[in-house]
């Protein structure tokens, strides 16, 4: 049975590739090998045929039916259409392609780079990779939501699900895209009910993808950019610091400021530190002692009171 | 494993296009590149041969030679004899990989090669979707990924002078590359350290020089890439949502949580004393550690000896 469908398809997908003009269903069916049967179950069968070689991302053109002619629907499958066409690769090109395939964690991406790569290295020119085993280089943290997150993008689904902030809470989103930033993928979409655009964290999501609507449910904005909606992307203000540090510690934070010796036992440091300021002089406990500005010394001591 | 058609379809019109450009490949290393197993690779090129274009004599069929199991040949591919374009996930997930891959990269003739490959893959995709599913940059760049990466790919020693966090120091140290990894935008290399005899990993902006050794493929062979938590340390702490990023920074060390109300509760294991000590510290406002008590106490100590500074 699967066998039938499978050297049906492949028959189909060369005789459509073959011809130049469009066939119709009637050559079809009588050229190409596998459709026997009633013609009603054959119609049926074709149908599907056809869905199942769009679903593999072969384009099949079809030529509309003419009333005054009264020429048949007709189809074929473009050879600019079904081949890739990128021209020749060089060894070089074909192992950043393989490293650019490699990186990702994902499921959806991790199988597409491997697929992708079965095709480039069936081009002309290209020899094959000799490694077989996993790669060097990863990018980006798992997720298991990424296959319904792509579905529902890309066919603008509305979807819903369970949400991890500050409090626990139901979102219900029409997703308009997806960004990865430092490591982690961020979901960018209408917020249903509080009626504006927002930014999800994928990993704070704590449910599955619940798909709320049938594709194309909404429409995405004219002009969206992603990058425009992501407030972590804004540069983050930096303050100037001054610090004695004890001789000999403080490793990372002399690699970043500009070192005066005071005596035998302590330097000065002058450094810009960002919003981490605190965490990155705490982590050094009794080895860093600040001293500018003002304020920010008395937040350090009330953080370090509030725990005695 | 149960297979639907559809993926034996695509395989099956992958393999045609590979093997015309791959010839004399046998079936275990077919089975091998498609992900599959030798006797379905076997079955494929059966059901291959049978195919072609209407007429379906020995003219128009497809011609693949696999009698020799060590030596598959394709003789006619009739159509056949280019691979399929790319799909939208294919083309979008080169595209993205190689962004990621130019921002890393540290030579310009490098980067630009890297670019404009990316630009003729994004030719074969829609623009709407390159709009929508996109990489927010923040990859925090090593100069010396590159020479790590090459260490990696030719089994490679590399001399490091390391900036320890936890122990504030800088130490020299032969390690054997194994692999880079990224989490939360940092770079990581993990790596078998020669003189300690043991798998470590190291933040690649904390190397602050690096030199390539020798090679020695027969010893990464050996290596089994298990880490050991033997004598770790079980810490127990509390926090509320703003410490949440701690357990999303450090999701693999630990080892149970929950949630009453708003507060967090985990477990984790910790090889070192004072890397957990100094976390804490810097933490302090966010995260408060409940056993075990000699933790609690050094933590103590800690942050009034450094109160004592200003007092």
């Amino acid at each position: 049975m699967a066998d039938n469908k499978t050297e049906r398809l492949i028959n189909l997908t060369m005789a459509l590739l073959a011809t130049r003009r469009f066939l119709s269903k009637d050559e079809i069916f009588e050229r190409v090998a596998g459709y026997t049967g009633k013609r009603d179950a054959v119609e049926r069968m074709f149908e599907r045929d056809k869905d199942d070689l769009r679903a593999l991302g072969i384009i099949i053109q079809v030529k509309p039916q003419d009333i005054f002619f009264e020429d048949e629907v007709g189809y074929r499958i473009l050879e600019d259409d079904y081949e890739l066409n990128i021209g020749e690769l060089t060894p070089s090109e074909l192992s950043y392609l393989s490293l650019a395939a490699k990186i990702w964690r994902n499921q959806l991406f991790a199988q597409s780079g491997d697929l992708a790569l079965q095709k480039l290295e069936a081009l002309g020119g290209t020899a094959l990779r000799e490694d077989f085993g996993h790669g060097t280089l990863s990018l980006e943290n798992e997720t298991p939501l990424f296959p319904s997150l792509w579905e529902a993008i890309t066919n603008l689904r509305n979807i819903s699900f369970t949400y991890r902030s500050r409090s626990v809470s139901q979102r219900r989103l029409s997703p308009y895209g997806l960004t990865l930033w430092k490591g982690s993928w961020y979901l960018v979409g209408l917020d249903l009910d509080k009626k504006e655009i927002r930014v999800f964290k994928v990993s704070r999501i704590t449910s599955d993808i619940k798909f709320e609507s049938k594709a194309n449910s909404f429409e995405v904005p004219e002009g969206f950019r992603i990058q425009d909606h992501l407030l972590m992307l804004a540069p983050e203000p930096t303050t100037r610091f001054v610090a004695r540090v004890r001789v000999g510690t403080c490793q990372s934070l002399r690699s970043q400021g500009v070192v005066t010796g005071v005596d035998g036992e302590w330097d000065r440091i002058e450094i810009s530190l960002g919003n981490n300021w605190l965490e990155q002089l705490l982590w050094f406990g009794s080895d860093v002692v600040l001293e500018e500005p003002r304020e920010k010394v008395a937040e350090l001591i009330q953080v370090l009171r509030s725990k005695l | 494993m149960n297979e639907n058609a559809l993926d034996r379809v695509s395989r099956a019109l992958n393999l045609i296009p590979f093997i015309l450009n791959n010839q004399g490949l046998s079936i275990q290393q077919l089975a091998q590149r498609f992900n599959s197993t030798p006797a379905q690779i076997s079955k494929d090129l059966s059901l291959l041969h049978m195919c072609g274009l209407p007429g379906y004599t020995h003219l128009e069929l497809l011609n693949i030679d696999f009698e020799d199991p060590e030596h598959v040949a394709v003789n006619d591919p009739q159509v056949l004899d280019q691979p399929r374009s790319l799909t939208q996930v294919e083309a979008l997930t080169l595209v993205l990989g190689l962004q990621l891959l130019a921002e890393l990269s540290t030579q310009e003739s490098e980067r630009s090669a890297i670019v404009a490959l990316k630009e003729r893959i994004s030719n074969q995709l829609g623009e709407e979707i390159s709009a929508r599913i996109t990489i927010a940059d923040g990859v925090n760049e090593s100069p010396l990924a590159k020479t790590i990466t090459d260490a990696i790919t030719e089994s490679r020693y590399l001399t490091v002078q390391y900036n320890s966090a936890t122990s504030d120091t800088i130490t020299t140290r032969k390690i054997l590359p194994l692999e880079i990894t990224y989490l939360e935008g940092s770079g990581y290399i993990h790596a078998y350290q020669m003189d300690a005899n043991e798998l470590r990993t190291f933040r690649l902006d904390r190397i602050w020089k690096l030199e390539a050794g020798g090679s020695d493929p027969d010893f990464k062979a050996s290596l089994t890439q298990e880490r050991s938590l033997e004598g770790a340390l079980e810490v127990e702490l509390e926090m509320g949502p703003d410490g949440l990023f701690f357990i999303e920074k450090h999701n693999e060390i630990v080892t149970s949580s929950r949630e009453v109300g708003d507060r967090f509760f985990i477990s984790i294991k910790v090889g070192s004393n004072e890397w957990i000590t100094r976390t804490l510290l810097a933490w302090h406002s966010k995260i408060s550690v409940i056993s075990p008590p000699e933790l609690v106490q050094s933590l103590h100590n800690r942050t009034s000896n450094t109160l004592a500074n200003y007092q």
